[in-house]
């Protein structure tokens, strides 16, 4: 499977030893192990330097606060806003209404009305599964999981707005300047593969999310934290693959002489662990350089899998692609991967403003066959029981009309719904409701982060998605500009407790 | 391998002091591994009396005062006050019995092994060396001090020097001084720390040359008077104003001419502009007696933070960017976090929440940011004759537009006379350049629209007021801003009326001539006389609709013409509507004759190319106020703007109450424009005897030569910050500086000159043993470069460095796959000619959301916040940068072939040479014979072995030393 683009795996390297005497030659002379840090897990150690000053990798594996019950999250995050009366949340009541003027408050990009032209639901629902859940035809794959998935109907944010409500899907912040969920994973428990990034994003091809970069920055946090993007296509990360005229083994000879000028630096320097640090900084891109494309490699996968996720069929490659190798950094350890299901702008992504149904059924139509797959892939090889799996978007859809004409949906902050799998994880339930017609949140009541209003709110989800990571999202602090600063916030936030198992 | 404790304590130790805890060793351990750093904390101190402000202040901070100070007193204990602390308990305890550890409560809390009674609760119990801080403390009388940071500069008696007080801790400490470093080094440290770049080869040359006492004030001097000093130390002063040229949120807009202000702090820097000139220019240049250019320049301060421009809600987005200010100036030029004061009363600091928005009130009156207009930018003049130039030249301009627009109207007043006598004439025409802004929202009267986002947006050529316009168009909330020009045929009295459903203002030339706002119905039309002068009169219509009826009709008459309406009939309106301008090429010819309309098309021509024509003036992003008063301050529950304001929380300016302050003397400035309420603030925070002032900028300064401040947490003076390793020094050192005119320059000069600055970065194994933080300053602390001085120096060792200086941003190349992460691919960035890439960093546009990747994998502060202190990370993406990014190959080639131009040598030995040559330039310092000899191996054996062609050999060595720990550090 793999293109033509794709760095071929380098399975070894094999002409080191005349450098490598010159590397343990030069490192005799500086008191330091050297060459032990160049072991496997040296950055996954906290060391110190022969003069007692320790140093350690921000990366480095922590222990959780507590057993956790997911290692790693992948997180499809269908960006625009799906409409969750047309996709899980079934409102057979909003079917006859359809066309109706009705009084029902909304906010949306249009702002505030009191009364709308309602849209029905334009799929009919099927019900699926021991537990008899309600799923549109929008999601047929995905549905036969439904065993497996808790969905939570009562989500709300603080903005329907596209920019600010993806800030605070990512961050908990509607401001940008705050680190995202997979920088405070990260922070939190640290990474356990080296040769990999710990906070990993695959975007659309059709481009990035509003805002861009801030959804995967670790604002305050160092740089250490934030989301590398990974491209499904070419060389997966930036600056990975060395230039043409630089040959993997030319490369090699300057890394090794390189090494050999800074240890002899360091002769005099054997203090200084920043400066060791550094040498072995470039000893971890090498291997990078080595591991990342491997990880990206599809050749190995079997065909039933490839077929599984749909890679042979146009509509699903490309998401299909990027779920495989979602389960593929999850294998190998990565914390948090993220996956976008639209991109750019307006029908690029799930922003249903025009026509509800094309652009549904060719966003659905991409991701539902890919989605499943992973959820199956994940289960047969034991990996689900470690990884929490995340759907959703920044918010959901109005049960009404944006337009005179149409089925365009505007945006919905005060309720939507959101599903999680796997990793610790209670299948088969749903939690929180909104009323009959999918407008707003009713319960629970108050009490999850949303003050005095009822329904689950994002910091809710976020609350759940540390505390399944063994992370107490109450305690888990930064401290910056005077305060410690929580990914929730200051107020004690529960997590979402009925869909725990 | 040290035993490290690894969890997550509730208050973990401010990140600033981790990075420095770790300075001169690993500081990529920041933030997350707290365990490491308390186990440095507790390293067995020497033998120093327990001190309350170093040692037990922070303790109680860290570790007590959450829960038993200012805001929260558990257990009726308050560990903040001594009254309160020594005082008996509900319980029937005392906390603390000053001279008396077995008798204070306290102790027995602390040591405890049951965890219902072990203090504190949550996080590792206190380590021994901190229960014998307290033990010690308490035995010697329990004494408080107030909070060193709020108590007045003291100047110390003795004539003072840095290495007095330097030399007096290491005394303390036992500890040696150390050697000072080699000349070579510290001339590199030295240009780098005050210019940003490396030395150059003649300079090493003339410094290790110059045998006269003087060769190192001569060097100082030299790097002072340099114009690369503005350059590099602005870079510091942009971190703390959290300096970008973008809005962030979706858009990601740009800021219209921020640049200006990086320019102005570079030119105040290198101008050695008094620092309290420089504060007021910032908080208060636009209510100066006389606003210099400079002086509004500044004021883009306020502009320079994050702006939603669709904001959820609104006013919690107003009040969120005056937090942004508060914090901001609190932070920066005072070292308070106020901004955790917003919602309640500071936890650890004596900062009462009506203190922040008695802070706020200084900024309660500024107008919100925009996209541009009036209320952020204003005109800049060189000086009062280039602003009468500007002004006669604006006038002129506007007179022959009226003129010719009179010249065009008459003719059109002709020909719709003559049509008139024929037949119903044409609607339409009054109005010219005509344009339409669509908003989409619920209002209940006129919005601000200039502050809103609009939808949608596009010309009205019918010459119509039309709420049909806008292509998206729904039946309810909505609203809409018409501009464009009314052509007044001739000086006179015209009369309006307006009606409308919902609301509407019309406007014309800034005045509002009729207001009918609010929700209603149409049928009684509101109408109104006003003089006008002949000429193009520029007219506005603001409209809003809320629900069900709607509809705009708005006419005028005048001298000479009845009533003719200015909009659409009717929702179709474009369709009705006639347009003058068509039926005048249909029929002009007929009705008037070949020869008027030639003349005609004549002077349409004519007003259009004046419509064009614009008098050139520079802008700047400013602040401005809404005007002379301000709105009432309250103090907001839980600090949320929607909830009800109480009578009893109003607040006025005032200054935090700690500080034993004066009452803010707040005087309007002429001209009407704002309240006087900024200058007051600005004065104080400038006045000699404020606490903080000097103090935090004395220790900024500090800070950016020895690698940490005196106090580590630079932005933070308050009782969670670092207490000061040498207060003595600090205080003398602030003293001095205000005493000196608050010039910067001689500041950098008295530490420059210090034996401190220039001691060696060696490590010796007494000062290794006892100081491994290096708090008695007892060495250098080596340091790697920033991302700025990285890049920089890459640039410089290639040979591309373009010292240009000023002006608006350049855009380096961006990779096309970082590009692809926006939602528009390439939207706001651009690309630069090679010679202007090849300019300082500091020069690179800051777009929030797509920071060049190689400064920010270098640790590149986070333009969201005010950045006090980077980080210095390690990370293996940097090595792939430097290793196969663009930008370090092409940088690696250019030097190659300056290398080959400059490397001399005959054929035999010019790969030497060249090697040579490229160690030389790179390093700056002789190559050693062996450095040589490993250099050639290394092409030859890329050249034989790895198959690498001849040039390409040379090059890549290059990028090898680009990427060598040498080429990266600073001894």
């Amino acid at each position: 499977m793999r293109d033509a683009h794709t760095p071929a795996p380098r399975a070894a390297f094999c002409r080191r030893t005349r450098r490598e005497f010159l590397w343990e030659a030069g490192a005799s002379f500086t008191g330091l192990a050297l060459s032990g840090l160049l072991d496997d897990g040296f950055f996954a150690r906290q060391t110190h330097a022969a003069t007692g000053i320790p140093f350690a990798n921000p990366l480095a594996p922590r222990p959780p606060m507590f057993a956790p019950q997911a290692k790693s999250v992948i997180f499809l995050f269908m960006y625009g806003g799906p409409s969750h009366v047309d996709t899980f949340d079934y409102k057979p009541e909003l079917y006859p209404l359809d066309g109706k003027t009705i009084k029902v408050k909304t906010k949306g990009r249009g702002g505030e009305r009191s009364e709308s032209r309602a849209v029905g639901p334009k799929w009919a629902f099927k019900q699926y599964g021991a537990c008899g859940k309600w799923v549109s035809d929008l999601f047929p794959y995905v549905a036969r999981h439904v065993d497996d998935i808790a969905f939570i109907h009562s989500m709300t944010a603080d903005s329907p707005i596209h920019g600010s409500a993806m800030l605070q899907m990512n961050s908990g912040k509607i401001q940008s300047g705050a680190p995202c969920l997979g920088s405070w994973a990260n922070y939190g428990l640290g990474s356990v593969n080296e040769n990999l990034p710990g906070f990993v994003v695959m975007l659309d091809p059709t481009g990035g999310p509003i805002s861009g970069a801030k959804n995967w920055s670790s604002g305050y946090m160092p740089a250490t934290y934030q989301g590398t993007i990974l491209r499904s296509k070419g060389a997966p990360i930036l600056d990975l693959a060395p230039p043409d005229d630089m040959p993997l083994e030319a490369q090699r000879a300057m890394l090794d002489a390189l090494r050999e000028t800074n240890t002899a630096h360091l002769l005099s320097r054997g203090d200084n662990s920043e400066l060791a640090a550094r040498i072995a900084s470039y000893e971890l891109a090498w291997k990078m350089q080595e591991h990342a494309p491997e990880a990206v490699d599809l050749s190995r996968e079997t065909e039933e899998t490839t077929r599984l996720y749909g890679l042979d069929q146009p509509r699903t490659a490309d998401f299909g692609r990027r779920c495989l190798l979602a389960r593929r950094l999850v294998e190998r350890g990565v914390r948090f991967v993220q996956l976008y299901s639209g991109g750019a702008h307006n029908d690029d992504n799930w922003d249903a403003h025009g026509d509800l149904v094309k652009n549904h059924e060719f966003h659905a139509g991409n991701t539902d066959q890919p989605i499943a797959a992973l959820l199956t892939d994940l289960k047969r090889s034991g990996l689900l029981d470690s990884t929490l799996v995340i759907w959703g978007g920044e918010f959901g859809r109005q049960p009404t009309a944006e337009y005179a004409e149409g089925t365009g949906r505007d945006h919905n902050a005060f309720g939507f719904t959101m599903w999680m799998a796997g990793g610790g994880i209670k299948g088969g339930v749903s939690v929180g409701a909104t009323d009959e017609i999918g407008s707003a949140a009713i319960t629970p009541g108050p009490g999850h982060g949303n003050g005095d209003k009822p329904g689950f709110h994002v910091k809710s989800l976020h609350a759940t998605v540390l505390h399944l990571l063994g992370l107490d999202p109450n305690r888990l602090s930064y401290f910056f500009g005077g305060l410690d600063q929580k990914l929730v916030g200051v107020e004690h936030v529960e997590p979402i407790r009925d869909v725990l198992a | 391998m040290q035993a490290v404790e690894r969890r997550f304590p509730v208050r973990p130790i401010p990140s600033t002091r981790v990075a420095h805890m770790m300075s001169g060793s690993a500081r990529w351990v920041l933030g997350g591994i707290w365990a490491i750093v308390c186990g440095a904390v507790t390293a067995p101190r020497p033998a120093l009396p327990v001190d309350f402000s170093r040692d037990v202040q922070p303790l109680l901070a860290r570790r007590c005062i959450a829960c038993h100070g200012p805001d929260t007193q558990e257990a009726g204990l308050r560990l903040d006050d001594r009254t309160r602390a020594t005082a008996a308990l509900d319980s029937g305890a005392t906390a603390v019995v000053p001279g008396d550890p077995a008798a204070s409560a306290v102790m027995g809390r602390i040591t405890s092994d049951d965890p219902d009674l072990r203090m504190p609760p949550e996080g590792a119990a206190l380590s021994a060396a901190e229960v014998a801080v307290m033990r010690d403390w308490i035995e010697a009388g329990a004494e408080w001090q107030a909070h060193w940071a709020f108590r007045p500069v003291v100047r110390p008696g003795v004539t003072g020097s840095i290495d007095a007080f330097i030399d007096a801790g290491l005394a303390a400490r036992g500890l040696p001084r150390t050697p000072e470093a080699d000349r070579a080094t510290l001339l590199r440290r030295v240009t780098y720390g005050v210019t940003g770049l490396p030395p150059s080869e003649g300079e090493v040359r003339a410094f290790l040359d110059d045998a006269t006492p003087s060769a190192w004030e001569k060097v100082v001097d030299r790097l002072l008077a340099s114009p690369h000093y503005g350059e590099h130390w602005a870079r510091h002063w942009l971190d703390l104003v959290r300096f970008a040229e973008t809005n962030s949120f979706e858009r990601d807009g740009a800021k219209p001419h921020a640049w200006r202000y990086r320019d102005y702090v570079i030119r105040s820097l290198n101008d050695d502009k008094p620092y309290d000139r420089f504060v007021i220019e910032q908080l208060a240049g636009d209510e100066l007696e006389e606003v210099t250019n400079d002086a509004l320049v500044a004021t883009g301060y306020y502009r320079l933070g994050l702006w939603d421009d669709e904001p959820a809600d609104r006013l919690q987005a107003r009040y969120d960017g005056l937090d942004d200010i508060v914090s901001t100036t609190s932070q920066v030029f005072l070292g308070l976090t106020l901004n955790c004061a917003r919602c309640h009363d500071h936890k650890i600091d004596p900062l009462p929440q009506r203190d922040y928005y008695a802070m706020l009130a200084f900024f309660h009156n500024i107008t919100p940011m925009g996209n541009g207009g009036d209320q952020i930018e204003r005109p800049l003049f060189e000086g009062p004759d280039a602003r009468r130039t500007y002004e006669e030249k604006t006038a002129d301009l506007e007179r022959r537009r009226d003129e010719a627009q009179a010249a065009v109207t008459a003719v059109e007043h002709r020909f719709r006379e003559a049509l008139q006598r024929e037949a119903a004439g044409p609607a339409g025409g009054d109005l010219d350049d005509l344009a339409f802004r669509f908003y989409r929202d619920a209002w209940r009267s006129l919005p601000a629209f200039d502050e809103l986002k609009h939808e949608d947006e596009g010309p009205l050529p019918g010459g119509l007021f039309d709420i049909a316009a806008a292509p998206s168009l729904r039946p309810d909330n909505f609203g809409y801003v018409f501009t464009g020009f009314l052509k007044v045929p001739a000086d006179g009295d015209y009369t309006f009326s307006l009606d409308s459903d919902d609301g509407s203002r019309l406007t014309i030339d800034g005045r509002a001539v009729l207001e009918y706002d609010g929700i209603h119905g149409e049928g009684s039309p509101k109408t109104a006389t006003v003089r006008l002068a002949g000429g193009r009169r520029a007219i506005r219509l603001d409209y809003f609709q809320g629900h069900h009826g709607k509809g705009l009709t708005v006419g005028w008459s005048g001298p000479g013409f009845e009533r003719r309406l200015l909009s659409a009939v009717s929702t179709a309106g474009r369709d009705v509507a006639r347009d003058l301008a068509r039926a005048i090429r249909a029929e002009g010819e007929r009705v008037l004759g070949a020869e008027a309309m030639r003349d005609y098309n004549e002077r349409v021509k004519a007003l259009e190319q004046l419509k064009k024509e614009r008098v050139s003036v520079d802008k700047a992003l400013v602040v401005t106020e809404h005007g002379p008063s301000a709105p009432e301050t309250f103090v907001f529950y839980r600090g949320n703007p929607h909830a009800e304001p109480d009578a009893a929380n109003r607040v006025v300016p005032a200054f935090p109450a700690i500080l034993a302050p004066p009452a803010p003397a707040i005087t309007p400035p002429a001209g009407g424009r704002s309240t006087g309420r900024r200058t007051a603030l600005a004065r104080w925070i400038t006045a000699p005897d404020n606490p903080l002032t000097a103090r935090v900028i004395a220790n900024r300064v500090w800070q950016h030569h020895f690698g940490r401040g005196i106090v580590r947490s630079a932005s933070n003076f308050g009782l969670m910050g670092d207490p000061p390793t040498h207060p003595e020094l600090l205080d003398w050192l602030a003293g001095e500086l205000v005493a000196g005119g608050w010039r910067l320059k001689a500041l950098h000069k008295t530490i420059l000159m210090s034996r401190a600055y220039r001691a060696a970065s060696t490590g010796i194994p007494d000062g290794l043993a006892r100081d491994p933080l290096n708090d008695a300053f007892w060495r250098f602390d080596m340091r790697r470069l920033t991302a700025e001085q990285l890049r920089d120096s890459v640039l410089v060792a290639s040979g591309a460095f373009n010292p240009k200086m000023f002006g608006p941003a350049i855009y380096p190349t961006m990779p096309q796959a970082v590009l692809a992460t926006q939602s528009r691919p390439g939207s706001g960035w651009g690309d630069s000619p090679a010679a202007e890439q090849a300019r300082r960093s500091i020069y690179i546009h800051v777009k929030r959301s797509l920071l060049t990747p190689l400064l920010a994998d270098f640790d590149l502060a986070d333009p969201d916040s005010s950045c006090p202190v980077r980080f210095t990370t390690t990370q293996p993406t940097q090595a792939l940068g430097m290793m196969n990014g663009d930008f370090l190959h092409a940088q690696a080639r250019r030097f190659a072939e300056r290398v080959r131009r400059e490397a001399g040598g005959t054929n035999a030995d010019q790969d030497a040479a060249m090697v040579r040559r490229a160690l030389e330039v790179a390093l700056v310092r002789p190559a050693t014979d062996a450095e040589v000899t490993r250099g050639v191996a290394l092409i030859d054996d890329l050249e034989r072995t790895d198959g690498v062609a001849p040039g390409r050999a040379l090059e890549l060595f290059c990028l090898l030393l680009l990427n060598t720990n040498e080429f990266a550090y600073l001894d």
